[in-house]
């Protein structure tokens, strides 16, 4: 077994330090996912970690008119516990279906975003009401789109050597919205995959279209998204079965997840969103 | 490393290693046999322990997250009002665990009712869905939580009597 490093950083300043001297450094908040995928009854980490989930300032919660703002430590359960009506309604909900009690009660949403094999539960969602993130390094603060967290090849990315401090999501709330988690397991699996599709739906136009599907891989058509933002929402027949067909033919060449699976959430979405 | 942390009243200071799991601390170190590191992955919740006064699963925190916490396991309330009104609850709608899951249920019963005094059906379910073993049907599993949730609101209203 090896014997790992293990430091107990204060505050936001001494990790950016030890994360400047040791780029390596495993960041662990709730560690329920480095954990808990792990069947062996010792734990491997990395040479060098850092538990960081007592650090005060990574537990901040901020809410505003316009967003609320989450440091990157809080727990799935108190940003659940949020006094009704604070949390964006699609959060609330995957949240609550996310493992068990036991688990939200330690899993952090830093953790849950931060995650480098898959994308977890949160990160489709907080990518399609646009949340945004505040990255940390030595170099210096900058605000980034959720989305970010997604490489080109549709996998997780994290910036080297950078702490994830807060999570600012909107508060505006979408009017059309169908959010499906699969997987069965209370941690994430090879079959955990969410589906999420919002949009505002105006007189008889829709607007903002976002549809994301994430699990391993992350999947999104953003120029496509807004060649359907206008469309009329009252669409039937072929029309509404073009739109259909285009995701999931593109979702086919993706060859990551069951694609019969994946089509009937997309017709599903799409009938509710047109009905 | 060595980490300070109080378990169910009781200072401990101990060495261990960065990829010890709590559960196997408390368990073969502590000696608290009412854990027992069995699923490791959050379903069968023969690890519940209370940290800082959150339910958790103890399998899935490696041991040096202990370090300055407050953690209570099924021995520091096994003696406590709470923990009999469930047991005497559990029996009263017959549905008596198995000794596989007993402390597991009763765990997950005491921390519903300290959160929800008087919780409905659907937030009973998903509390008690975090033990998996199904030897006990969840019907009577609810009639034992507000069994439970009748005697605790019936303590309390009379020592608030007193």
């Amino acid at each position: 077994m090896r014997i790992s490093e293990v430091y107990f950083p204060e505050t936001i300043a001494e990790t950016l330090e030890l994360l400047h001297a040791n780029p390596e450094l495993q960041l662990m908040a709730g560690g329920t996912e480095i954990v808990g995928t792990q069947p062996t009854r010792s734990i491997a980490l990395e040479r060098q970690v850092a538990s960081i989930v007592k650090i005060k300032e990574l537990r901040k919660t901020v809410r505003t008119e316009q967003f609320l703002e989450l440091g990157s430590c809080t727990t799935l359960t108190g940003l659940r516990s949020l006094a009704s009506g604070t949390l964006p309604e699609p959060l609330y909900e995957v949240i609550g279906g996310i493992a068990n009690h036991g688990i939200r009660n330690t899993a952090t949403i830093g953790g849950n975003l931060c995650c480098k094999t898959r994308f977890m539960d949160l990160w489709p969602v907080l990518a399609c009401l646009d949340a945004q993130i505040e990255l940390r390094s030595m170099a210096g603060t900058r605000w980034a789109g959720v989305s970010h967290l997604c490489g080109d090849d549709g996998t997780p990315r994290f910036p080297p050597a950078t702490l994830m401090s807060r999570i600012r999501i909107p508060l505006f709330t979408y009017n059309f919205i169908f959010v499906r988690s699969m997987g069965g397991n209370a941690l994430p699996g090879p079959d955990t995959a969410t589906f999420a599709c919002m949009a505002n739906l105006g007189r008889d136009k829709i607007e903002d279209f976002r549809l994301i599907f994430s699990g391993t891989k992350a999947f999104r058509l953003k120029e496509h998204e807004m060649s359907i933002d206008g469309k009329r929402h009252g669409l039937k027949g072929r029309e509404l079965q073009s739109m259909v067909d285009f995701y999931t033919e593109a979702f086919a060449s993706q060859d990551w997840y069951d694609q019969r699976l994946f089509a009937s959430l997309a017709q599903e979405a799409f009938e509710r969103l047109c009905s | 490393m060595i980490i300070d942390f109080n378990v169910n009243g009781e200072m401990k200071h101990l060495q261990v290693r960065s990829g010890d799991r709590l559960v196997d601390v408390l368990r073969d170190r502590l000696s608290i046999e009412s854990l027992l590191p069995d699923c490791l992955s959050g379903r069968c919740g023969r690890c519940f322990i209370f940290l800082d006064g959150r339910l958790v699963h103890s399998c899935l925190l490696p041991a040096f997250k202990a370090k300055g916490t407050r953690i209570v396991t099924f021995e520091g309330i096994a003696g406590s009002p709470e923990v009999a009104e469930i047991e005497e609850a559990l029996r009263q709608a017959g549905a008596l665990p198995c000794p596989f899951c007993r402390t597991a249920k009763i765990m997950a019963i005491v921390d519903l009712l300290d959160r929800h005094p008087l919780p409905d059906e659907a937030v009973a379910l998903e509390q008690l869905d975090m033990v998996s073993c199904a030897c006990t049907d969840p019907a009577s599993l609810v009639k034992a939580v507000g069994l439970a949730a009748d005697a605790r609101s019936r303590r309390k209203f009379n020592r608030a009597n007193q």
